[in-house]
């Protein structure tokens, strides 16, 4: 039988791993969540107790176990149209600002990090799709990236629960989804139109591949970082950037805490955060 | 003209390849901006990353570069680091200069065992970097740190610095030492202001 009781020490070995491997610390206060769902994997994996457990979360070569342990200890509650007055900025200013200039040749990129279940990717498609008249003369692409993976396989299902769709206009709801055994399904064409990404944004490698986004929503996520986290995941985004493009984050979170690298821009619906046009001295 | 899927997360470049150290920090001295901020961030795995990033922090212009070296630095933060941030301290550059005081907040650590260096460095000006150290160093000993120089340094600005701080974060055991700075420096109407107003703030009087 194992034993699941994880000392004060341990606790903070493993807070202290996990805070290195994705960038989320969890301090004593969360004991209870992190514990629970310690304890849970420690019975899984048939440990005897979680010392032994650790030694193999550590050492196990495909980091298999460290996204199960990952995919538990992230939260992602959301719904449809959350924070919408941000999608209502997207379109009346962030998109005429960015396409004014675009190489037309090339896409819109937009990206949403966390995705968590697919609400709000799926909901800017429908903003964009409904409300945006570039959409007849630009391509858009939309990617959504988790850090856990069992979420993104929610997200590409596409199945919703009535509270979680309650917000989105009845119109849309008959044109985009479809009921289902489970709640209502999003339209194949939208889901089919997000690219759907495993990513960590405290990990250089996971992020490099991304680049010449213009628009990133990266909202309630910074909050369960510490400050430096939050500096690494600001410049990993600049990174990712186009000069110019823009970043909204939650309405409890600012930019001007965490880095210096991005501009203020007030928008009439919105206030979000630009990577400037040119290098700053 | 429409929704497109994006195979952006597949597509590989060169760009994707880890690359050895001493590609690492010859691309640290790129003409492009963008390859120096992705060597600073990936010579963190190299020997000798410090000085290499303290090396390049001196000359680098672009903000953004900046940035991310210092972010490396403090994610390194061994004995080099924090001795080069240090220096950083006694630059005429005030950005850098601010900039170093910033990466030092998240290093409470590597810290803790130089601050009573910092505080009692012969310069007033590193001292009053030390205590905008403080500000934001999650350190149990911050009080103590403070409740020490309003104690015992001679210079009033580092003192009102001291002061304006420990209005912020003070607990009861700070107002002793608060009445005891007023009485050192009884004609100076700044302090008199300031350590009233830590004492009202802290004893809620």
């Amino acid at each position: 039988m194992s034993n699941t009781l994880i000392s004060d020490q341990e606790f903070d070995k493993f807070a202290e791993f996990f805070y290195r491997k994705t960038g989320i610390k969890f301090d004593s206060s969360k004991r209870y969540f992190v514990d629970k769902r310690v304890a849970e994997r420690i019975k899984e994996t048939d440990s005897e107790s979680f010392r032994q457990y650790f030694t193999s979360l550590r050492f196990q070569a495909s980091g298999e176990e460290l996204q199960r342990l990952t995919n538990l200890l992230t939260v992602n509650e959301t719904y449809f149209m959350r924070e919408d007055y941000q999608f209502r900025c997207l379109i009346d200013s962030m998109l005429p600002d960015v396409v004014s200039r675009h190489d037309p040749r090339k896409p819109i990129r937009i990206w949403c990090i966390p995705s968590s279940s697919g609400e709000e990717p799926y909901s800017i498609a429908m903003y964009l799709l409904e409300e945006w008249d570039g959409i007849d003369k630009w391509d858009v692409e939309l990617i959504a990236s988790d850090i856990d993976t069992t979420i993104l396989e929610t997200a590409k299902r596409g199945i919703y629960s009535e509270r979680s769709v309650r917000n989105v206009p009845p119109a849309w709801k008959r044109r985009y989804f479809k009921d289902v055994p489970g709640g209502q399904q999003v339209d194949q064409d939208i889901r089919d139109a997000v690219e759907f990404t495993r990513i960590n944004l405290s990990e250089p490698s996971d992020v490099r591949s991304i680049r010449n986004v213009d628009i990133i929503f990266c909202r309630n996520l910074l909050i369960y970082f510490d400050d430096l986290s939050r500096k690494v995941a600001a410049e990993h985004m600049f990174e990712a950037m186009s000069p110019g493009g823009y970043i909204c984050l939650g309405h409890t979170e600012s930019m001007g805490r965490i880095s210096p690298l991005y501009r203020v821009k007030k928008f009439p619906a919105a206030i979000v955060y630009q990577r400037p046009l040119e290098a700053r001295k | 003209m429409a929704l497109k899927k994006s195979n952006i997360a597949t597509a590989s470049s060169d760009e994707n390849e880890l690359k050895d150290c001493k590609t690492i920090g010859q691309n640290l001295l790129s003409d492009d901006a963008s390859v120096r901020r992705w060597a600073a961030r990936d010579i963190t795995h190299c020997d000798g990353a410090s000085m290499m990033l303290l090396d390049q922090l001196e000359v680098e212009t672009d903000m953004s570069v900046r940035q991310v070296i210092l972010t490396s630095l403090t994610q390194v933060g061994d004995s080099e680091a924090v001795e080069g941030l240090v220096r950083c301290l006694r630059t005429e550059d005030a950005g850098l200069r601010n900039e170093a005081i910033e990466a030092m907040k998240h290093l409470p650590k590597e810290i803790a065992p130089i601050m009573a260096c910092l505080l009692n460095d012969s310069d007033p000006d590193v001292r009053i970097f030390a205590v905008n150290i403080l500000e934001s160093l999650c350190h149990p000993d911050v009080e103590q740190w403070l409740i020490g120089v309003i104690r015992d340094d001679e210079h009033i600005n580092v003192c009102a610095t001291a002061v304006d701080l420990l209005g912020e974060v003070g607990s009861e055991q700070s107002t002793q030492a608060l009445q005891e700075l007023k009485d050192r420096f009884d004609e100076e109407p700044y302090i008199q202001f300031a350590a009233d107003l830590a004492i009202k703030r802290i004893t809620g009087d």
